[in-house]
C-alpha cells in the first residue's frame, strides 16, 4: 500500500497531484532475490548486494513471472528466470513478497540443486520450465 | 477445481476469484476480494471482524455447532486383576464377611503376641548390639502381662486383612 501523501493546498500552499501507487515493475537494475541453493545466490544474499536485472528478453522491457533475464551477480552475468514478482498478477497467479529468480548457465539447466520457495504452478503451461520446476519443493 | 477458503474471512472462493499471496517466508495467504487482503495487511485480527467466519466461531454463533457438543460419552468402568491378585481373590476379600474378617484379625493378634514373646525371650539372653530392639521388645513383654490393652498395640503391628479401603 503505497501511497504519495497529497498535501493540502491549505496547508501549505503548494498545490498537490496524483500519482500512480508503486507497480513493482521489473525492468533494468531491478533487485533480485535468488531462490536456488546456488553458491552464487548465497553469496550475492550474504554480501548485501543483490542481484541486479541488466536485460529483460522481452518485447516489453519488463519482466514477469516465466522471463528470461540478464543478471549481474558478483560481478558476473548470468541469465536467470523470474519466479515470482511482487507486481499485482491476473487472477490464477499468486503475487510474491520479493521479486525472485532462478539462476540458469547458458545451455538452459539450472545452476542450483533445489528451491525450497514455493513456486507458481501456471510455470507448467507458459514455458519449458520442466527442469526449473523438478528442483521446486512447493508449489502455489 | 478446488474451491478454496479465503485465509481471512473463511468464505468460499470459487476459481476466478481472489487472490493469492505468498509471503517471504513462503507462507501462502488466499484472499476472497480486495477487502479482505486490504484487512490482514492492515493488521486487522479477523476474530475481532464481525463477518468472518472466526469471529462466528470464536463467540459460537448459529445453531450447529452447540447440537454436535451436546452428546456426551459415558467411561465404562471395567473391574480387572492385578499381578498380585486375580479379580476372583479380590472378589473374594470384599464379599468376607464381617465375623470371618473379626476372626481373620484375632488370629493374626495372636500370631503376632506369640512372635513378640519369642522376641522378648531372645533379647533378654542376647547381650551387646541388639540392644535398641531389645527396648520395644521389652516394653510389649511388660505389656503382654496384660490382656486387652496389648491387643490394641499390638493390632497396629498386625498385617491388614480386608481392611479399610
Amino acid at each position: 500500500m503505497n501511497f504519495i501523501k497529497c498535501l493540502s493546498t491549505y496547508a501549505t500552499g503548494t498545490r498537490s497531484f496524483s500519482t500512480t501507487s508503486c507497480l513493482h515493475e521489473i525492468r533494468k537494475l531491478a533487485r533480485m532475490r535468488v531462490v536456488d541453493n546456488s553458491a552464487l545466490g548465497k553469496a550475492a544474499r550474504l554480501s548485501g548486494k543483490p542481484a541486479r536485472v541488466i536485460h529483460v528478453y522481452n518485447k516489453t522491457s519488463v519482466g514477469t513471472v516465466g522471463d528470461k533475464v540478464l543478471v549481474a551477480i558478483k560481478g558476473q552475468k548470468k541469465r536467470a528466470y523470474i519466479v515470482g514478482v511482487k507486481q499485482n498478477q491476473k487472477p490464477n497467479m499468486p503475487k510474491f513478497d520479493t521479486n525472485n529468480i532462478v539462476l540458469i548457465e547458458d545451455n538452459g539447466s539450472p545452476t542450483g540443486t533445489r528451491i525450497t520457495v514455493p513456486v507458481p504452478s501456471a510455470l507448467r503451461k507458459k514455458g519449458e520450465f520442466s527442469k526449473i520446476l523438478s528442483l521446486a519443493t512447493r508449489f502455489v | 477445481m478446488k474451491i478454496e477458503l479465503c485465509s481471512y474471512s473463511g468464505l468460499k472462493i470459487y476459481p476466478g476469484h481472489g487472490k493469492r499471496v505468498v509471503l517471504k517466508d513462503g507462507k501462502v495467504f488466499n484472499f476472497l476480494n480486495s477487502k479482505c487482503c486490504a484487512s490482514h495487511f492492515m493488521k486487522r485480527n479477523p476474530r475481532e471482524i464481525r463477518w468472518t467466519v472466526l469471529y462466528r466461531r470464536k463467540y459460537k454463533k448459529g445453531n450447529l455447532e452447540t447440537v454436535a457438543k451436546k452428546r456426551n460419552r459415558k467411561t465404562v468402568k471395567h473391574e480387572r486383576g492385578i499381578a498380585g491378585a486375580t479379580l476372583q481373590d479380590i472378589l473374594a476379600k470384599r464379599n468376607q464377611t464381617p465375623e470371618v474378617r473379626a476372626a481373620q484379625r484375632e488370629q493374626a493378634i495372636r500370631a503376632q503376641k506369640e512372635k513378640l514373646k519369642v522376641q522378648a525371650k531372645k533379647g533378654a539372653t542376647d547381650k551387646g548390639a541388639a540392644g535398641k530392639k531389645k527396648a520395644p521388645a521389652g516394653k510389649a513383654a511388660k505389656g503382654g502381662k496384660t490382656s486387652k490393652p496389648v491387643a490394641k498395640n499390638v493390632q497396629k503391628a498386625a498385617p491388614r486383612v480386608g481392611g479399610k479401603r
